[in-house]
């Protein structure tokens, strides 16, 4: 095993303002599944993509099998053997699958045609050889992300790739998918000799799969060390570069009392189609209620719905009473429902104003901050963001820092607690973690519960299935914007909710709760 | 505020300032012109004397009010490009008045007068901004072909139902003297609308710096979506700001005819909107900035007469040092982060990130 497949010798690269890649070095031996974790920024992909050949090093030497090489393009990374498998899949929905897998290396019949009939004889031999099972003649666009995967995996061993890098591989998976993937990864390694590199931030899926991690931070190197000897607690200090207390949540038994009834939701997406066909649920003050669902099954719009937003065709929404089915974002937000958008750039904040202005938004017509609704009282609203600021832990020099100069964790730290501070008895929070780092994720957590413990009725939509079950009390899953089960959270297993999520099972609540 | 990336601004809008001028001075030598010469004349035009102050002073109201007019309506991320327009409209409206209520004295008629033009120019904005908060139509190219229409409106209006009798001059009656506005500096234009201009100037700087409709259309302007999310009435804003925008240029239109001219002429503005709206670009609608950079504005446009007197050097080279200050402008982001980049290579900025971007 200790033959050196690539070695990566100082490699530097300098973005605009930003060293993504600092001296970094890299050893990558054959037959190993090696993986490189690290913290949203510190430099995973950016060196990946170097190896791939999309970005260049500033400085720096890679070298394959003991020769220096340059790798100006992912065609030459190609020629080196290399492949790489990135976050977002580079498929053509409407091709078949094998069309898709010969895509830029196409048999021929003759100068004009491809050969369809030895492109589906490539394709089945792939998948005889490498065990992944796909059916030639199924179009792209009807499949699964897990089997869309799969043909991105082929396609890069149709390429004659030795060394497959995994980018995020399984942000977009069920559990169950997950699990088939890992099975392939290793048959790989083991009966074909492929090299894996895996860029990953689920500390759980490194130590389950890699023979090797590699741990990131802030453009640097931190070390590389054998699986075998690292656990969960070691990686997440050096990926964060302090101690991180992985603190149980406490929870306190609140009485419950419903205060938002949603019935029979009918919403269409952006494109017109229908992407809500009657969602129902109730939620209780002093319960998370997570939901949990592979992404783009109708969770944005339901949360657009749900704050106004987003017009809905049919159905009602009763907040404590009061029907608020379409109502306009302001009056829905009086009626007592703060909202954490799933997109803090896009919806969130503004990037371009300061922490200030981003966090009077929702008060700035609010006594004291506006005398008569009106007069902004600048002492006050500054009094209020530095409180805030020391409240929730946002690290800012001061609070005329316009927020775009934040990291994606203080940005979202600020988003919620301006939406906290509404003290509103009913929250909706969308992806309260995404692209924020380990320190701020136990955080912002351990808000969201004591929120919960103050008696606030959470709903709360994540992609991240361990962060659902982690706070959620109570989980219904989204499938093909329809609900497919409800389930008590301490009830369930991860693998169970994988089912439901895929709409391979269904719990409605005529046949069970 | 004393945000940092203020601070940076102004660094970079004086250093574009004076580089502008010193290109300025290098075409004066080109020309065999010594440019201590040119720009001394050039300084001494603008604020050499009462009369040379006063110059500058009435060059700079349109320029004011024009650019304020732009400040709002690009602050709320709604363009209003038809500020030329509406200002022909409000002079007009406000000629309009002046010979029709002769009668009124001057404490009724001149407040009738501007809020008039400024109704008349208000309204003529709202069109513009209905359609495009109600149908999408963008709002640029319908302000930019009102202008025209409005422009050619005027100009028939004045040539026939209410042209003047006293020779054929394309312009209405002289105004009733009530209504003229009183000069200030003998021999100079400069009249009592620089203390409109004044209150209109803190009047703006308070909506858009100290009030929560300030805070909303700033907001509108730079993110759409979290200004719904935050409750904030998004198409009322935007309506709003549109108004008030054409109602600051039709106001500039009533100055030229109640203080300058004492009647409406067909070609009453030479550009006043398209000035006033490069001094807001400049300033990035800052209320204050619009002030300074009118002044400064005004300033180069009546110091560059002196100068052409003086020296021969000639006044188009004016223009040459606004544009050149504007292409500075617009390339700082440009230059900012070259300038970054090298000196992120020596010692490395504390937020690493964006590894995608």
């Amino acid at each position: 095993m200790a033959e050196k497949l690539i070695e990566l010798k100082n490699i530097s690269k300098q973005f605009p303002g930003v060293l993504a890649n600092d001296n970094i070095s890299l050893d990558i031996e054959k037959g190993e599944i090696h993986a490189i974790v690290g913290e949203n920024g510190a430099g995973k992909s950016t060196l990946m993509k170097i190896l791939y050949g999309l970005y260049q090093p500033t400085f720096g030497e890679i070298y394959i099998k003991g020769e220096a090489v340059k790798i100006k393009t992912p065609l030459d990374a190609i020629k080196l053997g290399i492949g790489m498998v990135h976050q977002h899949f580079m498929l053509v929905p409407s091709f078949t699958v094998a069309e898709n897998i010969v895509l830029g290396v196409e048999p021929r019949k003759n100068m004009f045609f491809t050969n369809y009939n030895q492109a589906v004889k490539i394709t089945e031999e792939l998948s005889e050889e490498y065990g992944l099972r796909v059916d030639p003649h199924a179009k792209v666009e009807s499949l699964s992300v897990g089997i869309q995967q799969r043909i991105e995996i082929l396609k890069v061993f149709n390429k004659g790739a030795d060394i497959i890098i995994l980018d995020e591989p399984t942000a977009v998976l069920t559990p169950q998918e997950t699990e088939e993937l890992f099975k392939v990864i290793r048959s790989l390694v083991d009966k074909l000799g492929k090299t894996v590199i895996i860029i990953t931030h689920k500390l759980q899926e490194v130590l389950a799969l890699s023979d090797r991690v590699s741990v990131m931070r802030q453009g640097k190197m931190i070390g590389t060390l054998e699986t075998k000897h690292a656990n969960e607690q070691i990686l997440a200090e050096m990926m964060v570069g302090r101690e991180v207390l992985f603190e149980e949540l406490k929870r306190k038994n609140i009485a419950k009392k419903e205060v938002l009834k949603v019935r029979d939701i009918k919403a269409r997406d952006n494109r017109g189609l229908m992407a809500l066909k009657g969602v129902s649920f109730n939620l209780h003050s002093g319960e998370i209620l997570g939901i949990a669902g592979v992404e783009g099954n109708g969770q944005s719009e339901l949360l657009e719905v749900l704050t106004g937003l987003r017009l809905a065709e049919e159905g009602s929404i009763i907040v404590n009473g009061v029907e608020a089915i379409n109502k306009e974002p302001l009056e829905i937000r009086e009626l007592g429902i703060s909202h954490i958008p799933e997109d803090r750039l896009s919806t969130g904040l503004s990037r371009q104003a300061t922490l200030t202005e981003n966090m009077i938004l929702g008060f700035h017509r609010k006594e004291p901050y506006a005398i008569k609704g009106i007069h902004l009282n600048r002492k006050k609203i500054r009094e209020r963001a530095d409180r805030l600021i020391q409240e929730y832990d946002i690290r800012t020099p001061s609070q005329d820092i316009i927020a775009d100069n934040l990291s994606g964790g203080n940005m979202q730290k600020m988003v919620i607690a301006r939406e906290f501070s509404f003290d509103s008895q009913i929250l909706i929070i969308a992806q309260p973690t995404r692209g924020v780092d380990i320190g701020a994720i136990e955080f912002i957590h351990k808000e969201i519960v004591d929120k919960r413990n103050e008696g606030a009725a959470i709903l709360l939509i994540s992609a991240d299935l361990d962060e659902i079950f982690r706070l959620s009390d109570r989980i219904i899953t989204l499938y093909e914007g329809e609900i497919t089960g409800e389930f008590l959270s301490k009830e369930i297993t991860k693998n169970e909710i994988g089912l439901y999520m895929t709409g391979k099972e269904k719990a409605l609540k005529e046949g069970g709760r | 505020m004393k945000d940092k990336k203020n601070t940076e601004y102004l660094i970079s809008l004086f250093l574009s300032i004076f580089a502008s001028l010193i290109i300025g001075g290098f075409i004066m030598m080109a020309n065999g012109r010594n440019p201590i010469v040119g720009y001394s004349s050039l300084i001494n035009g603008a604020f050499g004397s009462k009369y040379n102050i006063a110059t500058t002073l009435a060059k700079t109201v349109p320029l004011i009010l024009t650019g304020l007019a732009t400040s709002i309506s690009f602050r709320s991320g709604i363009f209003n490009i038809g500020g030329e327009g509406q200002l022909y409209l409000g002079a007009f409206g406000a000629a309009l008045i002046g010979i029709t209520f002769v009668n009124l004295p001057a404490i009724l008629g001149i407040p009738l007068a501007i809020l008039f033009s400024a109704i008349a120019g208000g309204l003529y904005a709202l069109l513009p901004a209905i359609l495009k908060v109600k149908y999408r139509i963008d709002e640029v190219i319908v302000t930019i072909m009102l202008n025209t229409v409005a422009v050619l409106f005027t100009g028939y209006l004045v040539n026939y139902p209410f042209a003047t009798d006293v020779g054929k001059l394309g312009a209405t009656d002289i105004i009733a003297d009530s209504y003229q506005l009183s000069r200030l500096v003998r021999l100079s234009t400069l009249n009592t609308s620089i203390f409109h201009v004044i209150v209109i100037t803190i009047i703006m700087y308070y909506l858009l710096e100290r009030t929560s409709i300030g805070y909303e259309i700033k907001m509108v302007g730079q993110n759409l979506n979290f200004s719904k999310y935050g409750g904030i009435n998004v198409k009322g804003r935007m309506i709003f700001a549109m108004v008030v925008s054409g109602a600051l240029c039709g106001i500039a239109g009533a100055f030229e005819v109640l203080g300058v001219h004492y009647r409406f002429l067909q070609h009453i503005s030479p550009g006043y909107a398209w000035d006033g709206m490069l001094v807001a670009l400049i300033v990035k609608n800052n209320p204050l900035g619009v002030v300074l950079m009118s002044i400064f504005f005004g300033a180069l446009k009546t110091g560059s007469i002196s100068m052409e007197n003086a020296t021969g050097i000639p006044s188009e080279l004016i223009s040459v040092i606004q544009s050149i200050i504007i292409l500075f402008i617009a390339g700082e982001a440009g230059f900012k982060a070259k300038i970054k980049n090298y000196f992120a290579g020596k010692g490395r900025r504390k937020k690493v990130g964006e590894e995608n971007a």
